[in-house]
Order: structure tokens, then C-alpha cells, then sequence
């Protein structure tokens, strides 16, 4: 079973299948391309594929391939949980049912960085990926000035790519360093097999300078402010740390704010089952401890793409090569032999893809000041509204973040922890003085997403009580 | 960055983590309600008293329960031979729940604080005629205790209560029941006894227990993973746990654990205020504050090595929301948005384990099954006869610490 139908799991279906091993493919999305090859929404048709941009074309391939094998392609399904090897899957408008897998590989994708700072909450701020959704699958523009602040890869090419949409961006704001000399050095010694993205990112700031859009580095939003949206947003200075310098804030006057500081691992189902991770706050925090084929520390289970550390989406198709080969590998449909030529290409371009990023690092290094920008009065948990002063309060007493989730309610809503947790994590580690890299986050728990009472709700299961051997029975005959 | 005006919030982390005091008076294992409620009526007293929990307070059966108060009879209470059997057994109880509820009346105010005490009354519902006839059953007894229900049927039962199904035989309304926040309680409970002179430390665990002869006040020499200490009195609160720390002085317990299930949905407009459970299949459900439905009732999760929390189980969440659809089908479209786990404990004779042992004088317990319910009273009981004269009724027998430790003369 593959779960997550991106780059990564698409390719490791197509090997896996190739090996004659059975799969099936799941994703929640109504289409196949995870949120990188995003395909237009129900209603949409592309006319003219020679005028999509070349990432729709390339993904569109990936995608008609692996419709032509035998793979079973589930959509607009969720994984909801996955015990031992029973997965528990629900379809839109389904009831939920459970599959038996004897591989699972995850291949979950990540979600935008939760950057929690005042104003955050307005309507009109939006993350990168939220933006990028509206407008691949529906072609709307949230706004006509639209301000762009983040970092990393996405920060060069998000803006240029909604320049290309026709957006008015009034300026984007990048949170790292302007790339210096010796990084151009770092860089072009890592070109090699990097060609391609390197001449992508020179493109991109080309076309922002074509279209006269004003790149800022070193500086990030620090407040957005309007009368029930976002009308605009004042940004500041910041060290290398991310930490705000004082008297540097400066004010522009926004319809939309997109927020786009990288990505952070979905890394729900993996912390489900009981997976290890180490702590990389720069490939977005946890990040699921693997061996050299893809094994996550849970027998049967293994991980690729996004989800088991944000590196971009030709890593994730090298990653699900990977692992397909290591379960088809592991199920016995290929020798070890086959497996260790057919990967050979696959590790060669991932020892490039990482020197790329190596030498890019201190241009993304995600800053602790990303943590810093909110204040007493701030919600930091936007489901329960919890405030940043009440979770302060909770934290003098603890540095469990069970404990305080028990206390404020904070991490019990809807998106279960999803856009606060970190944040809180944060807090306890700077007020106890732990590394972030050693506060555990909440206990993890299905279902991993939301499913109504009359889709999961099955009357044919009995099995045991918890009580006296002699208490009544469900179905009403006598029990010894 | 901490709001320092506010009253504080809970014990700082600054006090609970500090130094294992040398010596105490009394020692209190474990940071449940259990044990945070005997440290606090202890120190109220005027005794020395330490209490000490190995992981934080309030994270085991206390924190994870749903809160209620059961009054009248429900199905874990019956045999299957029906209410007439155990007659007297169920007579006890219910006394006992009258008692227990007459205290939760008054926490707000003893603990100056806000433990969301509501009376919201109890449904019971039956499916079958033979389920109705054990509400007709239960009935009887209930009145012979004092504890108020009615049993209804038909148009009347579906005007007072709309939102249940329609094809159900009948339902016992007992207006007593209601429920608090279990997230609070224990925690408030340290709290104001620490603020009473009481020492709370948190993460330390006891790892062996030394006995010395009776009379000297170094009773106890309690080994722990944050140093000794020594105790001329123990007491036992370690609730699921109880046998582990009760082997330590060579007594058995008869108690013992399982993992729980429970799962909370979204929050939905105000449904129905009462709690609704089933005579004859597990199912306690109630909708919060915040207007979550919790929905319970004795299904199992599945036991996890610690210091993991034991794992919530997909054919629970199932088996239960089913039973819950079944009887409010006004429920079908709500999500169910996490499910939680907990541990509790159970006493194999369903009788608390409350007193101080004749085998090991200067041990004591604290320890219900329906511990949330029943700990602050019985915890109070205990802390009197620990401070009291010699004519300070005991416990009954049946409660005793030592029923099931086999003796060299037995």
C-alpha cells in the first residue's frame, strides 16, 4: 500500500508494480500529483498542454504512467489508521474499511510552515501552498497586491510563478541572506546534477526582476492589521537568528498576505505507528529516522518524499524509486541483486540533490526567531482560540505538552495540533530551557483525520468488556 | 513572557521538580485525584505530608476518564443474574454514590475553584424487553437507597427526550447524575495542598520500599529515582499501579488495570444535556461544554510499555460510535475527531481498597474502581482516621488492604 499519491508515491507504485508486486495507491486529492503537480479542479480542462508550464507537463506524465499499470488507484481517499498491518481507509461519501497491507510505504508530503504571529488569523493571509491551490486547480487570484514573505526555495519561485499568473505582487520578502559570493561557489560546486534547478532559480529572478518585483532579504512579516481582513502588514529586519531588530518596520498596504516559510513534514500516520525520529529544523523539524532503503524503524513500514523531510520534489522521485524497490525487494519479487542495480541511478542523483542542499543551507536555515514573532494577545491555537498568555501560564507549571494541552485545551480542535503544536513546543523549550529537538509533541491518535459517526460507526463488533466476567453480555446470553 | 498577575495555574515547575525532602511524616504515592486529595486533607489537617508521582500529575485514570457520576445501577455494576442478586452489594453502593455526590456538591467552594460540577441527569436506555425489565428491576433497588429515577416509555419518554430513538423500549431518567471536569480536579487538589504545607514532587519514581521495625518513625526507607526518603506512614494512591507499589511491602492488592477507549467529536450545537448510556450495551455518552460529544464506556485500547500511552483501538472507536448512532441518530453526521486512551483500575471484588493494612501497620491505600467518583470522599474518610482518635469508626472489612494477601495462618 502506498500512501500519498506525490512524486514520491507515485513513483514507488510504478516500481513496485514493475517488480509484479500488487499495490495499491491511495490519496486524498481528487487527483494524482500531490501538491506539486497539482492538476485543475472538477470543471477544469486543459486545452493546450504545450502552454502549461513545464512541472504540470512532467507531472501529467508521471501520472498517465502510472495509470497504465495495474496499480488500484483509491482517490479522495484518506488513511485514517494504520494498526499493525490492518489500514484503515475512508472514501468521500464512503464508510470506512479496512485494507491488509504487508508493505505500507508513506509517502504523506508535507504542509505549509504554521508561522504564528499577530494578525495571522485575518482573512487574506494565506500560506504558499493555500495560494498555490487556488490557484493551480481554480485559477483565482485571492487579491491584486499581494505580498509575499517566506524563505527557502519556494521564496524564489512562488513569486515568480504567480508573477507568470498574472498576480500583482508588491514585493517578496525573503527571511535568509542575500546569496553572498562564496554560497554562488558552494552552489555551482554542487551543480553537478543540479543543472536543472539551478537554471530554474536563476529563471525565476530574472522573471521577478522583469516584473519589477522588489526582492527584501533578511526581513519577515511581523504583523498583519486590517478590519476583517488583512488591508496591511508591517514587516522588520531580522538577524541571522530571525530575531526582529528593532526600528526597522516598515508598513505596506496589502489585500492579501502569503506566507510561505517552507515545509514541514506530515508526519502524522508515521508517529501513529510508532515510528523514530531525529530533529532537522531545517528539513522541518521531525523527521522519520530511515535506513538505507527507506525502513522506517516500524517493520513493514517505510517512508519517502516530503514526508520524511522536506527536500523537494526530484528528491521524492528518487526516494519513491527507493523504497519501492526496497518493499518489492522485501516481499521476495525481486532479488537483492536486482534491487541494488536497478537503485544505482536513483542514489547516484540523490548524492547530488543533497550536495545542492548542503550548499544551500546557510541560505535557508530556518532561524528559532520563527517562533518569536507573537505576542501575549496572539491565538496561537486557532481552533480552541487559545492565546499565547494562557498557554504561558499553563507552561510555568509543566514542560509536557500533554499537560498543557490538558490545561488550555490547546491542540483539542479540529486540526488537532496541526497549526500550534510546534508553536507550543517552542514556548516550553525557550521557558525550560530545552532544546525544541527534545520536547515530544502530543500523544499521537486516530483517527488522523475528522470521520463522522455514521462512517465509522459498525454495529457487528462485539468483543470483550472491560468488566466483571459475570456482567451482562451485549447480545444478552450468558457469559461464564 | 509569563503572565505573572494572573493566579498561578498550576504548581510551578520550579517546586514540583525541586529536592526530595530527607524525611516525611506521610508519604503519598501517586498524583491522581486519589493521592492529591489525601495530601490535601492531610495537610489541611495540620500533617507533615509528601506526595510523589512518577511521570505529571493528573496523566493516568484521573485525566483520562470522562468525568461522570454514576448514580443509578448500570451494566458493570450487574451480574447476569440480574439486579436481584447482589443485593446488598448494590444497596452499599448506591448508598456510597449518595454520600460521595454530597461532597462533589461542595468541592467548588472547599477548593475555591471551578471543577464544572453540573447535575445534568442520567439516561439509561433499553433496546429489549428483557433490557426494560432490568430497568423495572434496578428500579426497586434505587428507591430502596434513595437515589430518584423514573422509568419511562412510550410518547412520554419520546416527549422528554427527543433527540433519543424512537424505537427504544424505554429509558431510566435519574436527575442526579452530571459530571465534572476530570482535567481539573487533581490538579487543583495539589495545588491546595501544597498551599496547605504539603511537598508535591513530580517525576519521581518509587523503586523499592524498605520496612524497619514498627515504632520508629524511619518506618519506610522508600527508594525512588530521585533519592531516599524516609516516611513513618505510606500511602498507597498509585491507583492501576497499586499492586507494583504494594508488592514492595509483601502485600497483594486485588487489583487490576485496563486500557480504555474513548472518542471525542467536534463541537456541534447543544443536542442533549443529560448523559445517555445503555443498560445493556457499553456505551456513556455526554456532550461537554464546548459542545464535544464524548462518547465512551468501557471499550479497551491496547496495553503500550511505558512510557507510551497505550494505543486507542480503530474496532473500539466502531463497535462504540455504533452504539451511540443507535441510540441518538441525530449523531450520524458529527465527526469524531480523536480518540484518547487511559489506564484504570479495578478492584477484583469491585470494593474500594481504602484503610491501613494490620499486616503492615503504617501502609495505607486509597483506591476505587469508579475512582473518580468515589476518590475525594473515601481520600477525606481516610485522612480523618489518620488524624483522628482511636474512637473513629474503621473502614468495613470488605474494604480491607489485606483480604487478599495470603497469610501464614490462613
Amino acid at each position: 500500500m502506498v500512501v500519498g499519491g506525490g512524486p514520491a508515491g507515485i513513483s514507488a507504485a510504478l516500481v513496485a508494480s514493475d517488480a509484479g508486486v500488487r499495490v495499491v495507491l491511495v490519496d486524498e486529492r481528487p487527483s494524482l500529483g500531490g501538491q506539486i503537480y497539482k492538476q485543475p479542479g472538477p470543471g477544469f480542462r486543459v486545452t493546450d498542454l504545450a502552454a502549461m508550464d513545464k512541472q504540470f507537463r512532467f507531472g501529467r506524465s508521471l501520472i498517465t504512467s502510472v495509470d497504465e499499470t495495474d496499480v488500484k488507484i483509491l482517490l479522495r481517499t484518506s488513511v485514517l489508521s494504520i494498526e499493525g498491518h490492518q489500514v484503515v481507509l475512508l472514501t468521500d461519501g464512503g464508510r470506512a474499511r479496512t485494507i491488509t497491507a504487508e508493505k505500507v510505504i508513506l509517502a504523506p508530503g508535507a504542509h505549509d510552515r504554521p508561522v504564528v504571529f499577530p494578525g495571522w488569523t485575518l482573512p487574506g493571509v494565506l500560506t504558499a501552498g493555500g495560494l498555490q491551490t487556488m490557484v493551480k486547480t481554480q485559477r483565482v487570484l485571492p487579491g491584486n497586491r499581494i505580498l509575499f514573505a517566506g524563505s527557502g526555495p519556494v521564496a524564489l519561485a512562488f513569486p515568480a510563478q504567480l508573477a507568470g499568473y498574472g498576480a500583482g505582487i508588491v514585493a517578496a520578502l525573503e527571511a535568509g541572506p542575500a546569496p553572498q559570493p562564496l554560497d554562488i561557489v558552494r552552489i555551482l560546486r554542487a551543480a553537478r546534477g543540479n543543472t536543472g534547478l539551478l537554471r530554474d532559480a536563476l529563471r525565476y529572478r530574472t522573471e521577478l526582476w522583469h516584473a519589477r518585483i522588489p526582492i527584501r532579504y533578511r526581513r519577515m512579516v511581523v504583523r498583519a492589521e486590517g478590519e476583517g481582513r488583512v488591508e496591511r502588514i508591517v514587516h522588520a529586519a531580522v538577524d541571522a537568528q530571525w530575531r526582529v531588530l528593532p526600528g526597522t518596520e516598515k508598513v505596506e498596504f496589502v489585500d492579501a498576505l502569503c506566507i510561505g516559510y517552507g515545509f514541514v513534514p506530515s508526519i502524522e500516520l508515521l508517529r501513529l505507528v510508532g515510528c523514530q525520529f531525529d530533529f532537522d529544523e531545517d528539513l522541518g523539524g521531525l523527521v522519520v529516522r530511515r535506513d538505507d532503503w527507506l525502513r522506517t524503524s516500524v517493520p513493514d513500514v517505510y517512508a519517502a518524499g516530503d514526508g520524511a523531510g522536506v527536500e523537494g520534489s526530484f528528491v521524492a522521485i528518487d526516494e519513491g524509486q527507493l523504497a519501492g524497490l526496497a518493499a518489492a525487494m522485501d516481499l521476495g519479487a525481486i532479488s537483492a541483486q536486482t534491487a541494488a542495480n536497478d537503485c544505482a541511478p536513483a542514489r547516484t542523483r540523490l548524492m547530488r540533490r543533497r550536495a545542492l542542499t548542503d550548499a544551500t543551507r546557510r541560505l535557508y536555515r530556518v532561524g528559532p526567531g520563527v517562533y518569536e514573532l507573537s505576542t501575549p494577545d496572539t491565538v496561537i491555537c486557532r481552533c480552541e482560540s487559545v492565546r499565547q498568555a494562557a498557554l504561558a501560564r499553563a507552561i510555568e507549571a509543566t514542560d509536557d505538552i500533554n499537560v498543557v494541552k490538558a490545561e488550555t485545551r490547546a491542540g483539542m480542535g479540529l486540526c488537532q495540533g496541526k497549526n500550534c503544536q510546534r508553536q507550543v513546543a517552542a514556548m516550553i523549550s525557550r521557558r525550560h530551557g530545552k532544546p525544541l529537538a527534545d520536547i515530544p509533541l502530543a500523544s499521537p491518535r486516530a483517527p488522523v483525520r475528522p470521520i463522522s459517526i455514521s462512517a465509522l460507526a459498525d454495529d457487528t463488533i462485539t468483543g470483550r468488556t472491560l468488566f466483571l466476567p459475570e456482567t451482562v453480555p451485549e447480545d444478552g446470553t450468558a457469559q461464564p | 513572557m509569563s503572565n505573572a498577575s494572573a493566579p498561578p495555574q498550576g504548581i510551578p515547575l520550579e517546586i514540583s521538580r525541586s529536592l526530595l525532602p530527607a524525611s516525611t511524616d506521610v508519604l503519598v504515592i501517586g498524583g491522581g485525584i486519589a493521592g492529591a486529595a489525601v495530601a490535601y486533607y492531610l495537610a489541611k489537617a495540620g500533617v507533615e505530608v509528601t506526595l510523589i508521582e512518577r511521570g505529571e500529575l493528573n496523566r493516568e485514570a484521573s485525566g483520562t476518564n470522562a468525568g461522570s457520576f454514576h448514580f443509578q445501577l448500570a451494566i458493570h455494576q450487574l451480574s447476569v443474574k440480574g439486579p436481584g442478586a447482589d443485593r446488598e452489594r448494590l444497596l452499599a453502593e448506591a448508598r456510597l454514590s449518595l454520600e460521595a455526590f454530597a461532597l462533589w456538591q461542595g468541592l467548588d467552594s472547599e477548593l475555591d475553584g471551578s471543577l464544572d460540577v453540573h447535575q445534568t441527569g442520567g439516561w439509561m436506555v433499553a433496546e429489549t424487553a428483557e433490557q426494560l425489565q432490568t430497568l423495572y428491576d434496578k428500579h426497586e433497588l434505587e428507591q430502596l437507597a434513595g437515589i430518584e429515577t423514573e422509568v419511562l416509555t412510550g410518547t412520554t419518554l419520546r416527549a422528554r427526550a427527543p433527540y433519543l430513538a424512537e424505537d427504544l423500549l424505554g429509558a431510566t431518567y435519574c436527575p442526579m447524575e452530571g459530571h465534572a471536569n476530570p482535567l481539573v480536579v487533581a490538579p487543583l487538589y495539589a495545588l491546595r495542598a501544597m498551599q496547605s504545607g504539603a511537598q508535591i514532587r513530580t517525576h519521581v519514581e518509587v523503586l523499592g520500599i524498605e520496612t524497619s521495625p514498627i515504632g520508629r518513625p524511619e518506618r519506610f526507607t522508600v527508594k525512588t529515582d530521585a533519592g531516599v526518603i524516609q516516611a513513618h506512614r505510606i500511602v498507597n494512591c498509585g491507583g492501576a499501579w497499586s499492586g507494583e507499589l504494594a508488592a514492595m511491602v509483601g502485600l497483594r492488592l486485588p487489583v487490576r488495570s485496563e486500557g480504555l477507549h474513548v472518542n471525542v467529536t467536534e463541537p456541534r450545537p447543544r443536542m442533549f444535556e443529560p448523559m445517555i448510556q445503555h443498560i445493556g450495551r457499553r456505551l456513556t455518552m455526554k456532550q461537554t461544554n464546548n459542545g464535544n460529544f464524548i462518547i465512551g464506556g468501557g471499550w479497551p485500547s491496547s496495553a503500550a510499555p511505558r512510557p507510551q500511552r497505550y494505543r486507542t483501538i480503530w474496532n473500539s472507536a466502531a463497535g462504540n460510535t455504533a452504539v451511540a448512532l443507535r441510540v441518538v441518530p441525530g449523531l450520524a453526521d458529527v465527526r469524531v475527531i480523536r480518540t484518547w486512551s487511559g489506564v484504570i483500575a479495578f478492584t477484583d471484588d469491585l470494593s474500594p481498597i481504602v484503610g491501613e493494612s494490620e499486616l503492615v501497620p503504617g501502609y495505607h491505600a486509597c483506591l476505587a474502581s469508579t475512582g473518580f467518583t468515589f476518590s475525594p470522599m473515601l481520600a477525606r474518610q481516610l485522612a480523618e482516621r489518620m488524624t483522628a482518635s482511636l474512637d473513629t469508626p474503621p473502614f468495613p472489612k470488605g474494604y480491607s488492604l489485606d483480604r487478599a494477601t495470603p497469610t501464614a495462618r490462613t
